[in-house]
């Protein structure tokens, strides 16, 4: 008997799923990539000065100065916006990432810039903030005193869960999921666990340290991070894009780029919605209510009815940017790139709006929020 | 074999070049072999599918790095198997709750008769195997490397692998009741 067509004969289960799912991913990641330079093309750059020099000539005419007047108020945001980001309208501490590197804005509205950083989170009770150099993890408290540094390469999506005494915080470098003590030591490749997706793992409230992260096959693993026991781990979803846990720890929501998928305590999911378009998710503190950005709206769900309508919050001209819930679950800040505006929301008809965000942070492009923090 | 030597070669170059064509005419080729084999080492369908995807994507990423004279199936065989490896270490470490198929339920999917009780026996056989011995069984007799190929892909003596494919066969020969070749 030949063994070689007995191993090439047995039934493998799920082979052609796997295939497909596995494919789409290859094809992603090669999208992604430059290719090996061939020769130079000369063609783009004419091609790229025809177009400017075109755009250019249609804005001096009558018709073309029209359409940058629309659009000038298109992008004009909230008419009664403050000048500068006074005060908080709620308790807590704002991490605010910019280009320039990190801020934190206290309730008073006072900020400061902690360094050359990136990607900053907080610690779960505000103590510190976790961030990211291209290949280190660095802790700093938040008068921007380094507390630890850890080099790895290609750090990204540093996350850090636990109680006030005992924490962990989870980071990718390259693909490969890292975790190290909240004191900077005993860093490891999380139990050996397949590669993850580029989407920021997920702690969950309190103690025990249970990870949620993606694979890049698009499975859920949800893991006891010092036992290194695997929970559950789901089906795969493909283009996972944000996880998020409710205050409680007993919802899990999966956000991808056509479908919201709630996760209770197994790996089967509660309910899976197709959803095309979410870019970015927040449980209310304290409930399971979803705020959720879909292009200008914000849109709120409950996470237990997925399949209910959902309910406009708000919505504005062009696209919103990210949400958080003030600590209270009282207020919703809502980024607005394109008027270059904070919107804190507490209704539709209470809304306190700040303009000139960009330049508050340093200039560069509109920064981006690393979390609405807990009062001191 | 020389044939798909000189296509693997043009696909790897076309591949380089940012041919989404050559990367599909290489998945297509190659992912088969390195599915099956993750999946005969770890016993498990999700894992394997994981396991073969990121070496896939290891591949993408090397791309560029990738001595073009050398094949492409040891590089890519050398990832699977070793994360195969790694991957069945660190299961039997942890404790672990899977809803996946394992072997023997695939070995149930086989048509009744005498292939249908083989499978089941090479299924049997290949479980009470250690990873290691499943990998290198794997690397001899699916992917058909010589002893010799096998120890520098897992970096191992030629003795090692030697004796490893020794016990394993001998496992194998018991559970099947036949004579292997």
């Amino acid at each position: 008997m030949r063994l070689r067509d007995l191993l090439r004969e047995l039934p493998i289960p799920e082979q052609d799923e796997a295939r497909l799912r596995s494919f789409a991913v290859v094809r992603a990641a090669f999208a992604e990539r430059k290719p090996t330079p061939q020769r130079r093309h000369y063609l783009k750059p004419a091609l790229a000065l025809a177009v400017i020099a075109a755009v250019v000539a249609a804005a001096a005419s009558p018709p073309g100065r029209a359409v940058l007047g629309s659009l000038r108020k298109t992008v004009a945001g909230e008419k009664r916006a403050a000048p500068e980001l006074f005060a908080l309208p709620s308790g807590g501490r704002l991490l605010v990432n910019s280009p320039d590197g990190p801020w934190i804005v206290q309730t008073n509205g006072s900020r400061r810039r902690l360094g050359g950083y990136r990607e900053a989170a907080w610690s779960p009770h505000g103590l510190y903030v976790v961030a990211a150099r291209p290949d280190e993890v660095v802790a700093v408290s938040p008068k921007g005193d380094v507390h630890w540094t850890l080099p790895r390469p290609r750090v990204r999506f540093a996350r850090w869960g636990g109680s006030r005494v005992d924490t962990r915080i989870a980071y990718l470098s390259g693909s490969r999921l890292h975790m190290v003590a909240g004191d900077g030591t005993g860093d490891v490749d999380l139990c050996g666990e397949p590669a993850a997706a580029p989407v920021a793992p997920a702690w969950r409230p309190g103690l025990p340290h249970v990870l949620a992260f993606a694979t890049t096959a698009g499975r859920i693993y949800v893991l006891d991070a010092d036992r290194c026991s695997l929970t559950w781990r789901s089906a795969p979803f493909a283009h996972p894009r944000t996880l998020r846990w409710s205050s409680d720890g007993r919802r899990l929501l999966l956000v991808t780029r056509d479908k919201l998928v709630a996760f209770g305590a197994r790996a089967r999911p509660l309910d899976v919605r197709f959803f095309r378009g979410v870019t970015d998710a927040a449980f209310r503190p304290r409930s399971h209510e979803l705020a959720l950005v879909r292009g200008g709206e914000v849109l709120a769900l409950d996470a237990d009815r997925l399949r209910a309508p959902p309910r406009r919050l708000f919505r504005v001209t062009g696209r919103i940017g990210q949400i958080a819930w003030s600590p209270n679950g009282r207020w919703l800040l809502v980024t607005w790139p394109a008027a270059d505006q904070f919107l804190f929301v507490r209704s539709p008809r209470r809304i306190r709006a700040v303009s000139g965000i960009t330049r508050q942070f340093g200039g560069g492009a509109f920064p981006s929020i690393g979390g609405w923090c807990c009062p001191p | 074999m020389a044939g798909a030597s000189r296509h693997e070669r043009a696909w790897v170059r076309g591949a380089r070049a940012g041919s989404a064509a050559d990367v599909e005419a290489l998945f297509r080729h190659h992912w088969p072999l390195a599915y099956r084999a993750a999946y005969l080492v770890v016993h498990d369908a999700a894992a394997a599918e994981d396991i073969a995807q990121e070496a896939f994507l290891a591949a993408i990423r090397a791309l560029d790095r990738f001595d073009r004279r050398r094949p492409f199936g040891p590089w890519l065989h050398r990832i699977v198997v070793n994360r195969a490896i790694d991957w069945a270490r660190a299961r039997r470490l942890r404790a672990e709750i899977s809803d996946d198929g394992t072997i023997e339920r695939a070995a149930a999917h086989t048509r009744p008769g005498a292939a249908d009780s083989d499978a089941r026996a090479l299924a049997a056989g290949l479980s009470a195997l250690s990873p290691e011995h499943r990998a290198v069984i794997v690397l001899r007799h699916l992917l058909e490397y010589t002893p010799g190929e096998i120890a520098e892909l897992l970096e191992l003596p030629r003795g090692t692998v030697n004796s490893r494919l020794r016990r394993g066969l001998d496992a194998l020969r018991e559970a099947i009741g036949e004579e292997l070749q």
